[in-house]
């Protein structure tokens, strides 16, 4: 066989990389575009909102940043299993459960220092979000049971744990909503900047994302586990423990999504409250897939959606348009991007 | 002579980048039996898959009894008497014989007694020409040659008048050939045309009327067999890509002087191995390959091949007995500690067991060498090396790719091919097991891996060939043993090998009783 | 209440229960079938949902919203098998984004056609159709046969699946499809046609699992009106081995689960209620472990089957 056609220069080929990408979101505006228009809303003002809102105010940025903080969590949750092929669909539930553990280590070691406090209150999430996605990696390993659908109804099991926690066991009777008592004082995340305020977690979890990718990229454990994504099979064949990896990468998920959960308790709420992973699943697996699993682009990614997050809420409290619009555009953008691709094999 | 029954005209057809047919023309008359010869990637499969419409044509024309024809799927050539029967059968293995011959005739909404009108009809078809099956068999539990049968039936029950057969002789056992080619005859004889793919010199020799001769996609000639030397077929085959005098392939392994084995390196005894069903697919295997030694082991595929070498390779659990290669003694998991002590291993099904296709191409370069050095340091990657080997690789192999860096789902067949011999021959060894190492490779990638095994033997490496290709084992081997029903029948040396004798053997006629 | 009356109850419920499950299950079976493995199923359940409720409020009738259901599943159907068989994208990813993207257009329909308001709008619930004579029965009448329209589909839909799956030719061609496509493709059997049918047909059977819940439950649509039924009906998918009559016999237990879990709330059996909404997860993760051993799945189920891909190789 011949092969014919050399492959293109290298500055050519880095704008084809980033020309999907940019289509994509231009196409998904547009769509959505006009579907603002159909309902009878000012699109210009709308993207405007979307787009800009973060970066206006001290404030929006801020916001902007809080966000980024369990959004990249969370992505990192579903991009390190998806590395080995493997779906966690369960950061929801490991965020929940490390909430949970660091709201109780939270109030029962109250009055310890903060030195020892909040250190212990963020490996409690860790280990309980870790703990938490153990499970269904179990469930993989000895008994071979998809994943997608283990870490999913593990995240049915937390919604009610949590209201079990929050309404039982320390229930704050004061709050309207189900609400456990504050956390000691010194379990709570130091400030980076005090007004508007920014804790501690945004640099945690710039530490962690850095840690992640010199993992993936550096590490001969790494390589084992992208091996693993690429083939199972052919990783088998050559020496990886690819089922042991499987699970590995599913607990190291579920400790980032515990991790999620702690921060959130420690620097935001100071105590637990039911609904507080909000919608940082959805948010954190579109944005792996965006990345399309690259560790390297997801904290980028995290925070473009961090922006039209935080633009999104505007949206709708100053236009009445439903955020689930942005939801639906970053479908749209995951879509695109992958039709790019198509595109591009033809 | 009259017109051509099929005749296929300036086909082109390319896959991405790479160029598989090239104006390619091809007739078949009327009763003959025509022989399609070529390599690996020479296009053979290609051209007949378009002839049987699972492949579209980019150009060109096709003509049956005369007729200009657009076949567009296999529907179309089935309706134009055409049937073709593939290496890897396409069969729906937990479905039963008559199922999978009467698929896609049966009525939209009919029932079980049009199921039961098929398997009488199955019945007839099968006395007729010879062809036994059980019609209500499930086909997964059926052995090769059975198969095979079920696979030819599937054309006749079309009523097809045209039979392609695409390397027909593959798995089967030299009596079980001949049998093949009986069939072939008298179908031929009842006013079937058949078209017969291969790329051994010899059965076309043994059966064919006229023979076309493919090379990178292009013809080579067409001639009558009665008017065909062996050396004209080899010299149209390899072009000028292989020195032919000089090629094991074709002139035979050299005759050594004296051959002292050494110390033994894979030492096996009463090994059982449980297949995925369950139940054991290799059963009592003893036996022992030394340095300096390759030992064959000849068998029908789906008799404990499979199994033996994952065993050995601390892939599959050993149910029983014990394994020692290179004083490691083996247990499930071991591979990796194998790999570490120099033991390389070549898969059977290369796409499935070794390539990555998400990865880079370094990252395929390194896999299962990626802890030692000079790829890493401690849990760390060393890239710079890594990319430093690959590169050399790459020119060293002749792998057409943009680098190291390059996803390997982008690179051609071929090249996916080299990549793999690459890191197979890459890292110096002592010992190789090898399942079905040429399977898929052009002619001058399979001289190159005859080449490295023989080189590797006269350095001292034990090397353990499982191969389906019986002329590639009587070539190479020193020992063959051959397993039938994942039993060893016996281990014939090399002043004992005899086709026939291995033929019988596995068909399982024990060594004593042969 | 004495205990005939109770179990007459109990079992009159999960006959009420099991629809959305068997309808759900049986159209992921579908697809599966050919080798089109959606996990869209808990998205398509609530869009369905949605746009049914809607369309039964605005327009009416609970027919158009029966109607709007099927067409909006079908649509997303449509999208699943545009993407996966003909672009031959990966099926999870695809899956997993047409999940997002319903399940964010359900609350955006919802919230952009009735806003938000303290009173929910509310359609009518489907009505009890007694069977005549059956419905006359003792027991079992007042167990099988005095029912709305639902319970009698999904019933007679399993049967009928059955049917055409294991006693007609077209079944055996979809079957096989499943199971290795280019043996099917290689006897003239249309691979593309066969999945994108049961993927169409299945997204609409999702749909009709998704708008039965405002039709037979709350009579309106609330944003966790799924609750995880449409991930559940998956697993129901798996212990039922893929195979429509197993499907229906495992939907009794997935109901009976549902059923027992709020029975035992109502009569406060001194558990918290909490670990009681746990079960049917928990039941559901415990029944997949032998449920994952015996299930026989389709051999090609999740790929995407390209006729020529061979040749590169």
């Amino acid at each position: 066989m011949v092969v014919t056609q050399a492959s293109p220069p290298r500055l050519s080929r880095w704008l084809m990389a980033a020309l999907p990408y940019v289509a994509a979101v231009v196409i998904s505006f547009l769509a959505a575009g006009v579907f603002i228009a159909v309902m009878g809303f000012n699109v210009l003002r709308a993207y405007e909102t979307i787009l800009f809102t973060s970066f206006r105010t001290p404030n929006g940025f801020i916001q902007t940043l809080l966000k980024f903080v369990p959004l990249t969590l969370q992505a990192l949750a579903f991009t390190v299993p998806l590395a080995a092929g493997k779906f966690n669909i369960g950061g929801e539930g490991q965020m929940i459960v490390g909430a949970i553990g660091a709201t109780a280590v939270g109030i029962l070691f109250a009055g310890a220092p903060g030195v020892l406090l909040l250190p212990s209150v963020l490996l409690a999430s860790v280990l309980a979000g870790a703990l938490w996605a153990a499970i269904p990696g179990w469930l993989l390993y000895r008994f071979g049971i998809n994943e997608i659908l283990s870490t999913v109804l593990m995240n049915f099991v937390s919604f009610q744990l949590i209201n079990y926690v929050a309404t039982e066991i320390w229930p704050d009777p004061a709050a309207g909503h189900p609400t456990t008592v504050p956390i000691g004082e010194g379990a709570l995340l130091p400030l980076l900047i005090r007004r508007p305020p920014l804790h501690l977690g945004f640099l945690l979890t710039i530490v962690v994302a850095v840690l992640v990718y010199i993992y993936v990229t550096r590490t001969v454990y790494g390589y084992e586990l992208v091996a693993t994504g690429a083939n199972p099979r052919a990783a088998q064949v050559y020496g990886i423990p690819v089922q042991v990896l499987s699970v590995l990468a599913l607990v190291l998920g579920g400790a980032m999504a515990g991790l999620a959960g702690g921060v959130e308790v420690a620097g935001i709420h100071r105590r637990l409250i039911e609904g507080l992973q909000s919608n940082y699943l959805t948010l954190g697996i579109l944005a792996g897939l965006i990345a399309k699993g690259r560790v390297v682009a997801v904290p980028f990614v995290a925070f473009f959606l961090s922006v039209l997050e935080v633009g999104a809420s505007a949206m709708q409290r100053t236009m009445m348009i439903p955020g689930e619009m942005v939801i639906i555009v970053e479908a749209f953008i995951v879509l695109f991007i992958l039709l790019s691709e198509v595109i591009r094999r033809r | 002579m009259t017109a051509p029954l099929v005749e296929m005209r300036h086909i082109h057809k390319r896959f991405g980048d790479v160029v598989a047919l090239e104006d390619v023309h091809f007739e078949l008359q009327a009763g003959e039996i025509h022989g399609l010869l070529g390599g690996n990637g020479a296009g053979k499969t290609t051209l007949m898959n378009i002839l049987y419409g699972l492949y579209t044509a980019d150009r060109g024309e096709i003509h049956v009894r005369g007729q200009r024809v657009l076949i567009h799927s296999p529907r179309d050539a089935l309706h134009l008497g055409i049937g073709m029967v593939h290496q890897h059968f396409l069969q729906v293995a937990p479905f039963t014989v008559v199922e999978n011959i009467a698929l896609g005739t049966l009525p939209r909404l009919g029932g079980k007694k049009h199921v039961r009108a098929a398997a009488d009809r199955i019945q007839a078809l099968a006395q007729q020409f010879g062809l036994a099956v059980d019609p209500h068999a499930v086909v997964e539990d059926l052995p090769v040659g059975v198969r095979q049968r079920v696979e030819i039936l599937k054309a006749l029950y079309r009523g097809a008048d045209v039979l392609i057969l695409d390397e027909p002789t593959t798995n089967l056992t030299p009596q079980e050939v001949d049998a093949l080619f009986q069939s072939l005859r008298a179908m031929v004889a009842q006013g079937l045309s058949v078209i017969f793919i291969t790329h051994k010199i010899r059965e076309v020799m043994a059966v064919c009327d006229r023979v076309t001769v493919l090379r990178e996609g292009r013809n080579v000639f067409t001639r009558s067999r009665a008017e065909t030397r062996e050396e004209d077929l080899v010299r149209g085959m390899v072009g000028e890509q292989l020195d032919v005098q000089h090629s094991f392939l074709f002139s035979g392994r050299p005759q050594e002087t004296e051959h002292t084995a050494g110390a033994p390196l894979i030492q096996v005894h009463d090994l059982t191995v449980l297949g995925d069903n369950n139940v054991p697919a290799v059963q009592g295997c003893t036996f022992t390959v030394r340095e300096g030694e390759i030992l064959g082991i000849a068998g029908v595929a789906g008799n404990g091949q499979t199994e033996l070498a994952e065993a050995l390779m601390g892939i599959r659990p050993i149910a029983q007995g014990e394994v020692t290669i290179n004083g490691y003694r083996v247990r499930v998991g071991s591979t990796r500690h194998l790999l570490a002590r120099d033991v390389a291993y070549i898969p059977e099904d290369r796409l499935e067991d070794g390539y990555l296709p998400a990865a880079s191409v370094a990252h395929n370069l390194i896999l299962g060498y990626h802890r030692r050095p000079p790829y890493s340091r401690g849990s760390f990657l060393d890239w710079p090396a890594v990319f430093q080997a690959a590169w050399r690789l790459i020119k060293e192999y002749n792998i057409r790719t943009a680098g190291p860096t390059e996803i390997a789902a982008n690179l051609s067949g071929g090249n996916i091919q080299r990549l793999m011999l690459a890191r197979a021959f890459a890292h110096p060894f002592r010992v190789l097991i090898a399942h079905n190492p040429t399977r898929g490779l052009d002619i001058p990638s399979t001289e190159f891996v005859y080449r490295k095994l023989l080189e590797a033997r006269a350095r001292g490496a034990a090397i353990l060939l499982i191969s389906e290709d019986l002329d590639e084992l009587l070539l190479l081997c020193d020992r063959i043993g051959t397993l039938y029903r994942g039993q060893l029948m016996g281990i014939l040396d090399r002043p004992a090998f005899d086709k026939y004798r291995i033929g019988e053997m596995m068909a399982g006629v024990a060594a004593t009783q042969a | 209440m004495d205990a005939q009356l109770q179990v007459i109850t109990f079992l009159r419920l999960v006959m009420i229960t099991l629809v959305p499950y068997v309808l759900a299950a049986q159209g992921t079976m579908l697809g599966g079938r050919t080798g089109v493995f959606s996990v869209a199923q808990e998205g398509i359940m609530l869009v369905a949902a949605s746009v049914g409720f809607l369309a039964a409020y605005y327009l009416g009738g609970l027919l158009y919203g029966v109607l709007a259901a099927m067409l909006v599943g079908g649509i997303v159907g449509l999208l699943l098998a545009y993407f996966t068989t003909t672009l031959k994208m990966d099926q999870f990813v695809i899956g997993l984004a047409l999940f997002f993207a319903t399940a964010g257009f359900s609350s955006l329909a919802y919230k952009v056609a009735i806003g938000v308001t303290l009173i929910p709008p509310l359609i009518p619930t489907l009505p009890d159709v007694p069977l005549p004579v059956l419905s006359q029965l003792p027991l079992v009448g007042d167990i099988f046969f005095r029912h709305n329209v639902f319970v009698y589909l999904a019933i007679v839909l399993s049967l009928v699946l059955y049917v055409l799956l294991y006693r007609t030719g077209i079944g055996l061609e979809l079957r096989a499809v499943g199971e290795s496509p280019l043996a099917a493709d290689s006897l003239g059997v249309n691979v593309t046609l066969m999945r994108y049918v049961t993927t169409v047909v299945g997204g609409m059977l999702m749909g009709l699992a998704g708008v039965y819940l405002p039709m037979a439950y709350t009579g309106t649509f609330t944003e966790d009106i799924v609750r995880g039924r449409g991930w559940l009906s998956i697993a129901l998918t798996f212990f039922g081995g893929w195979n429509p009559h197993f499907i229906l016999l495992g939907a009794f237990f997935f109901a009976g689960v549902e059923v027992l879990a709020f029975r035992a709330q109502v009569t406060n059996v001194g558990i918290p209620y909490q670990f009681l909404l746990m079960l049917p997860y928990l039941a559901t993760i415990l029944v997949m472990i032998p449920g994952f051993r015996w299930a026989r799945v389709p051999a090609f189920l999740g790929r995407n089957y390209d006729r020529e891909k061979r040749a590169q190789v």
